[in-house]
């Protein structure tokens, strides 16, 4: 399983090979759709009660979204390419900017999982599938890459 | 939160051989003012997002304190919403599709509706 350490200002995070191939192979995925119209789970619904407003906010902010999403699933890919080869697999280093580019990705794989799982209600049961325990090991990975980046990355405002 | 604070009633007193002039500024003024105050945006419960993620993406976006943020994100998580800012829609519109980038579902309402 995923180890994660703190290094003064940085996260290391330690993937198997199997968890780097899954994860590249799901951002691939992910970048190759995030702009088509079979991802609308990552696009809420601004206004639900103003059909009108609705339409209006996804037409000025959609095409940004997709741009700013692809480009931080591109920082995770490069990421994932760039670390260090270890033993068990590789080393990911990261600062506390991670939190804006790893953890809203990590949210999309997982929402666009969690649709598949058909999990609509915070206790719906996650099934047991190769999708399912896909949906488990990345929340799990979130949860403790939250926890690291918590000791190093609040406080500082993302602008 | 981050509701701007510039009120145009403190640009000074209002001399008498202006008052017709000046008042249709106020007038115009009062109305942007309406219409600026009775936006929210609003963050609600889904069944993916860590409660731990919720609370940091509060801190680190709005800037609020790790009491507030855990008073927000509880709020999300026990009452299905929180109103997380007011103020002008142009600004809840932005703070929406932030929130959508962090991957929080949000929603933009009039305050009064």
């Amino acid at each position: 399983m995923t180890s994660i350490e703190i290094d003064g200002a940085e996260i290391r995070v330690e993937l198997s090979e199997l968890e780097h191939r899954l994860l590249t192979t799901l951002l691939t995925d992910y970048t190759e759709q995030v702009d088509g119209d079979g991802l609308a789970v990552l696009f809420p619904n601004a206004y639900p009660d103003d059909p009108d407003a609705a339409a209006e906010f996804a037409r000025y902010t959609r095409s940004g979204l997709v741009d700013r999403k692809t480009a931080n699933a591109g920082i995770v890919v490069r990421d994932l390419a760039t670390g260090a080869n270890i033993p068990t697999g590789m080393r990911i280093s990261l600062t506390a900017e991670a939190f804006d580019t790893w953890m809203p990705i990590l949210t999309d794989l997982r929402r666009i999982l969690a649709d598949r799982l058909g999990i609509e209600h915070d206790d719906d049961p996650v099934d047991e599938s190769p999708v399912g325990d896909v949906y488990q090991w990345l929340g799990e990975l979130q949860w403790r890459m939250l926890e690291a980046l918590d000791t190093v990355a609040i406080g500082d405002a993302p602008q | 939160m981050r509701i701007d604070s510039r009120s145009p009633y403190s640009t000074g007193a209002v001399s008498t051989d202006t008052v017709s002039s000046d008042t249709d500024i106020d007038l115009s003024h009062r109305v942007t003012v309406e219409l600026d105050a009775t936006w929210t945006t609003t963050v609600w419960n889904d069944p993916v997002n860590l409660m731990t993620y919720v609370t940091q993406v509060f801190r680190r976006y709005f800037g609020h304190s790790a009491e507030e943020a855990e008073r927000l994100m509880l709020l999300v998580h026990n009452e299905g919403r929180a109103v997380v800012a007011t103020g002008p829609r142009e600004e809840m519109e932005r703070h929406t599709e932030a929130m959508h980038e962090y991957g929080l579902w949000a929603t933009v309402t009039r305050a009064d509706s």
